[in-house]
């Protein structure tokens, strides 16, 4: 009788462990995954896409604030400002998180821009002035 | 120190145990295997925007021939078309075709306008092109199945009046992008 509950007792330790052990390694893959969607090059080819597409559908006068707080933390972790993770240079947008990389694109609408940083709010502003 | 661990282990055979199992290692080892390489595939592969970009591109030309349902006056006017809108074109619609350095200089747009008249739409009454015209065949090529590392075309076609309302234009607009090295591995 004695045993038998014994018995019973190890095979639901067993289970507990393979459990915790199941659960464990599914949390490990779901950080991985979402680490890898968070890459300084990952990031740095999104936004500078993103600005040059944006740059290229502007109209002179427009202003467009763009929310940078996920890059200002990878970049202040790779220790850069955040005053100097863009810049644009002739008709090149470029984006550097980390001191080893940067992402280049060139936009072809040509206009003159104002490219500066509002560390208030996390964001770039990207005032449209007139064409060139 | 042996001895226990000798034992360890019958006493999990015994139980049949799922937790030191070779098929549950080999297992957990295939999924974290097979994810790990989705994932690398995944974002491995730049975004191709070049799409976007030519919709962009051929928005931002049709914006400047045609305004409000007429046709810019520097290009047609009571004479005609203009030919001298032809060697300005670029200037005049505010584009740059300039692309990185990774390119070496070649440029990496082609663009073509045609305006047919609405009465006959076989022949084009004006046309003009920018840009690289190899990249022409690109899409030639693509007509059956697309592609990946060859240049994105957009074809786009729309009515437009000239300044006095009288005739009725068919503007048509190719454009095409290539960048590959930067939107494709």
């Amino acid at each position: 009788m004695f045993k038998k509950r014994n018995n019973h007792g190890k095979v639901l330790m067993e289970n507990v462990v393979f459990i915790i052990l199941n659960v464990m390694f599914l949390m490990i893959l779901v950080l991985f995954i979402s680490k890898s969607g968070q890459g300084a090059s990952l990031l740095e080819e999104t936004y500078s896409k993103q600005i040059s597409l944006l740059i290229d559908s502007a109209k002179p006068g427009m202003t467009i604030v763009l929310n940078m707080e996920k890059a200002r933390e990878i970049a202040e972790k790779n220790g850069l400002e955040f005053e100097e993770i863009i810049f644009s240079r002739d008709n090149l947008i470029t984006v550097k998180l980390d001191e080893n990389s940067g992402h280049s694109y060139s936009y072809f609408n040509k206009i003159n821009i104002n490219l500066y940083p509002d560390s208030e709010i996390n964001s770039y502003v990207i005032k449209i002035l007139e064409y060139d | 120190m042996l001895l226990k661990y000798l034992n360890m282990i019958k006493m999990y055979k015994k139980a049949g145990s799922k937790i030191i199992s070779v098929y549950w290692f080999a297992m957990i080892l295939l999924v974290a295997g097979g994810i790990f390489g989705m994932v690398y595939l995944f974002y491995s592969h730049p975004y191709d925007v070049r799409e976007l970009e030519a919709e962009a591109l051929s928005n931002s030309i049709a914006n400047c021939l045609s305004n409000q349902g007429e046709i810019n006056k520097a290009i047609l006017d009571s004479e005609g078309f203009n030919e001298s809108f032809k060697n300005n074109f670029l200037e005049e619609c505010h584009l740059n075709l300039n692309s990185e350095d990774i390119f070496g200089g070649i440029p990496q747009y082609y663009l073509e306008i045609h305006f047919f008249n609405s009465n006959n739409l076989e022949k084009s009454l004006f046309n003009f092109s920018e840009g690289n015209l190899n990249l022409i065949s690109s899409c030639e090529i693509q007509k059956e199945k697309e592609y990946q590392r060859e240049a994105v075309c957009l074809e786009k076609e729309f009515f437009s009046l000239d300044k006095f309302n009288e005739e009725l234009y068919l503007i048509k607009i190719l454009t095409i992008v290539r960048k590959t090295e930067k939107n494709v591995k």
